[in-house]
């Protein structure tokens, strides 16, 4: 009953669509406002139909019913009903659901909000937005549609049960996380080609849509972190970035984004780079869709493949026509997009915005280039030509450095053009300090490997200046005779905007602390008896025993091992397990195994322990220990990050902005 | 033209242009990139590669994991009738078993694949069809 509720929510919602563009062109014509007031109300129906829609579904996977195939193929009795949840997400059809979903949310939010602020934009955001969930609704309803019920043959006693590996709270929360982030950028796209189209590219305007970049990045920043967090900690290749397809396509959009929201602040405060700035919004969506169109079509082998459907065409065609639309109104609208300021000086704010813009727009080429690089070669002379993680860290790795620098820089430099004396007094003391932490980090660890040495400099250059902003900032509060716990908060808040940046910048620096770690990873893979120990990167590894255990949904072999230090003191006791998923199962082929880690973890470094395989016959467990100096920092710097970019733009209660 | 527009556009494309010329150089000893091969294109290359990528099936009962170093491990990947041996030695993947679809890669030698890379694809449990769906 509940799933035929939601199929219909479905149909109607995609008939509400259909209607919507009637609506539109009756508008366009007759220029009549009810047109495009009914059109209105029809988006919003069509939001409120996918919510309903949705909430079906998680209906279905709460009570398991085992009638719809998606239900059947992602859940099953014994699965949590946590998971149950999660499972929401978990495949092609319901992913597909949660996306519409999710942009329902952001455009009830736009229409109540954004819009009734600027009526202007009315009509073409309506018209994206039908054509952009039109095109969703259409893969909902007869591609992949998650309220298809199991053939009429079969009745399914249980379901498949979700992946073990997704089993897992980073899991349940990194894909909506990310899919917040992704969606998001519907907005900016509708909002960057409205505003063009309806030329009302003004203040409000830009401070509208920089409020969105702000939310929409939090996420994605947010999604991306935690889903390295996840790769981290369950997957057990001992790294959170693999360079793996799937991962870039969340990546491209951040890089254009973040320069967006730096080239934006250009705009707002000079007027200038309205073309560029249009470009950037818009790009990151179509980022968005192309990153789509990788993980769903399958043409470039990756870990996160969705299969069963090919949707690749679809989201090429998807992909091909906003690509058109941007570039027609773009052409058309040039004119409108003149700057009203030229820029002075290579030493002002603006160069400085400028750099980065460059910098992150060369990553995003490169990861661009890299991703699709086994398609353009074959498409070129049928070679199929992967490009490997050195690829990526040889061309990104000297180019972030420089932005690494570049976020230190930026501060030092003021709007229009810097005198040279301000830039050689603003410089020297991030210099001196840079200077001092490359000697010491050379005295400790030798001048040999360039890199890490290099970011340890510009770590210190950018904490260096960034303090001294905030130092600034606190003289100026201070001198109102305030007490120093009120003339803080008062520094911090009164330009929220800027002091956030600055929090996120910090937390882009911490990362970089992390970074410099992978420098200086080591492993070794061994196999022990109860009773053996093995000396390792200084520390003795001393397996005491392995025990089994049958539990809820799977059996595990537990292995029990002492970490000893120099000292000869017990540092710690490690406890990864192998495990076998569904080993009820009489057909082996269909048990499956999988190694729970276990992880001692400091800021100075991580011993990260693997127990891949038993051999029951001669007692003896096969392990990887991996010791990864300094991960916890880009944990840190992801959360600084995400809260720094929140303290930005969260609605404050003196000076309501209320523009969203 | 501004003259730091042209400067800007000009280090773009600079690095471009380099990134573009790094993926595209002729050099077996080039570490940034490695060619696909299909098991059929392979079986018949009498010479030696220095690096390559091979995609296939794990071949049924030809797992042959080394008594005494369980780390040690050689087996078969085919695609349709054409199958290549694969030697690898290190922690196997947890989905690695008959009939799993993994990626190595590797150098080629006398119809030997010497893994140094080797990847399981997730499992058909839970993507796709019903197959697995315990039914009454």
């Amino acid at each position: 009953m509940i799933s035929q509720i939601g199929s219909l929510a479905l149909s109607i919602s995609g008939g509400l669509i259909l209607s919507n563009f009637f609506f539109l062109f009756y508008y366009a014509i007759k220029k009549d406002k009810t047109f495009l007031n009914v059109s209105e109300r029809g988006l919003i129906a069509v939001c409120f139909c996918v919510i309903l829609a949705t909430l079906c579904l998680l209906n279905e996977l709460l009570i398991s019913n085992f009638n719809l195939q998606y239900v059947s193929q992602y859940t099953s009795y014994e699965t949590p009903l946590f998971f149950k949840v999660t499972a929401l997400w978990a495949g092609q059809a319901g992913s597909l659901l949660f996306w519409t979903f999710i942009m329902s949310i952001y455009s009830l939010i736009y229409i109540h909000i954004t819009l009734k602020k600027m009526p202007t934009l009315k009509y073409s955001s309506y018209i994206m937005l039908s054509f952009i969930f039109g095109f969703f609704l259409l893969l909902s309803n007869f591609i992949a549609n998650p309220f298809q019920p199991v053939s009429s043959d079969i009745i399914v006693q249980n379901g498949n049960g979700l992946n073990p590996l997704l089993q897992n709270v980073t899991m349940a929360i990194h894909p909506p996380t990310l899919y917040l982030g992704f969606i998001g950028t519907t907005i900016l796209f509708v909002m960057a080609l409205s505003g063009l189209i309806s030329k009302s590219l003004n203040f409000e305007w830009i401070q509208s849509i920089r409020r969105w970049s702000l939310i929409v990045w939090t996420f994605l920043s947010g999604g991306i972190i935690l889903g390295g967090y996840w790769a981290y900690n369950e997957l057990g290749w001992g790294g959170y970035w693999a360079w793996d397809p799937v991962e870039n396509s969340s990546l491209m959009p951040w890089l254009i984004l973040t320069a967006f929201i730096h080239s934006s602040m250009i705009q707002e405060k000079r007027g200038m780079l309205k073309s560029w700035n249009i470009l950037l919004a818009a790009s990151t969506f179509l980022l968005v869709i192309l990153g789509t169109f990788i993980t769903r079509s399958g043409i470039v082998s990756s870990v996160h493949s969705f299969t069963a459907e090919n949707l690749g065409p679809l989201f090429l065609a998807f992909l091909s026509s906003l690509i058109l639309f941007t570039g027609y109104w773009f052409v058309k609208r040039f004119d409108t997009l003149k700057s009203d300021n030229k820029i002075d000086s290579f030493t002002s704010r603006e160069g400085g915005f400028l750099y980065n813009n460059l910098i992150l727009l060369l990553m995003c080429f490169i990861v661009l280039w890299g991703t699709l690089f086994p398609i353009l070669s074959e498409a070129w002379n049928g070679e199929k030509i992967y490009v490997g993680a050195t690829y990526f860290n040889q061309l990104n790795v000297p180019i972030g450095l420089v932005l690494l620098f570049l976020m230190g820089i930026g501060p030092l430099l003021s709007w229009k053009t810097t005198s040279r004396s301000t830039l050689l007094s603003n410089f020297k003391i991030p210099m001196l300090m840079s200077f001092f932490s490359g000697v010491i980090y050379s005295i400790f660890f030798g001048p040999f490997q360039l890199y890490p040495l290099v970011t340890c400099m510009g770590i210190a250059f950018t904490i260096t200046s960034i303090m001294n902003e905030f130092r600034k900032s606190y003289k100026k509060s201070k001198s109102d005779n305030k007490s120093i716990p009120t003339a803080i908060v008062s520094m911090l808040f009164n330009n929220r905007h800027k002091n956030g940046g600055y929090i996120v910048h910090i937390g882009i620096t911490l990362l970089f602390v992390g970074f410099i770690g992978r420098a200086f990873e080591v492993e070794k893979e061994f196999n022990l008896s109860p009773g053996e120990e093995i000396y390792f990167a200084s520390y003795i590894f001393k397996l005491n025993s392995i025990k089994s255990e049958a539990r809820d949904n799977h059996y595990a072999f537990i292995s029990d091992m002492d970490v000893i230090d120099e000292r000869n003191n017990l540092l710690t006791n490690l406890r990864p397990e192998k495990r076998i998923y569904f080993y009820w199962n009489p057909d082996p082929e269909k048990r499956q195994p999988h190694s729970e880690l276990d992880i001692y973890s400091t800021m100075r470094k991580d011993i990260y322990s693997i127990f891949s395989a038993y051999d029951a016959e001669k007692n003896q467990g096969y392990f990887k220990i991996m010791i990864n100096p300094l991960v916890n920092w880009v944990w840190v710097g992801g959360i600084m990050m995400v809260l720094g970019s929140l303290f930005a733009f969260w609605p404050s209660k003196r000076r309501s902005y209320g523009v969203v | 033209m501004n003259k730091i527009y042209t400067s800007l556009i000009l280090v773009f494309t600079l690095i471009v242009v380099w990134t573009i010329y790094l993926t595209n150089v002729e050099n077996d000893t080039n570490s940034l990139t490695v060619r696909y091969y299909t098991i059929e294109e392979l079986s018949t290359k009498e010479a030696s590669i220095t690096k390559v990528k091979v995609g296939g099936l794990i071949k049924p009962d030809s797992i042959i994991i080394n008594d005494i170093d369980q780390l040690e491990v050689s087996f078969y990947v085919y695609q349709g009738s054409d199958s290549l041996k694969v030697y690898y030695y290190g922690i196997r993947p947890d989905l690695f078993k008959d009939n799993a679809e993994v990626v190595v890669a590797g150098a080629f030698d006398d119809n030997l694949i010497i893994a140094t890379e080797l990847q399981t694809k997730c499992a058909s449990r839970y993507e796709g069809d019903l197959k697995n769906i315990e039914k009454i």
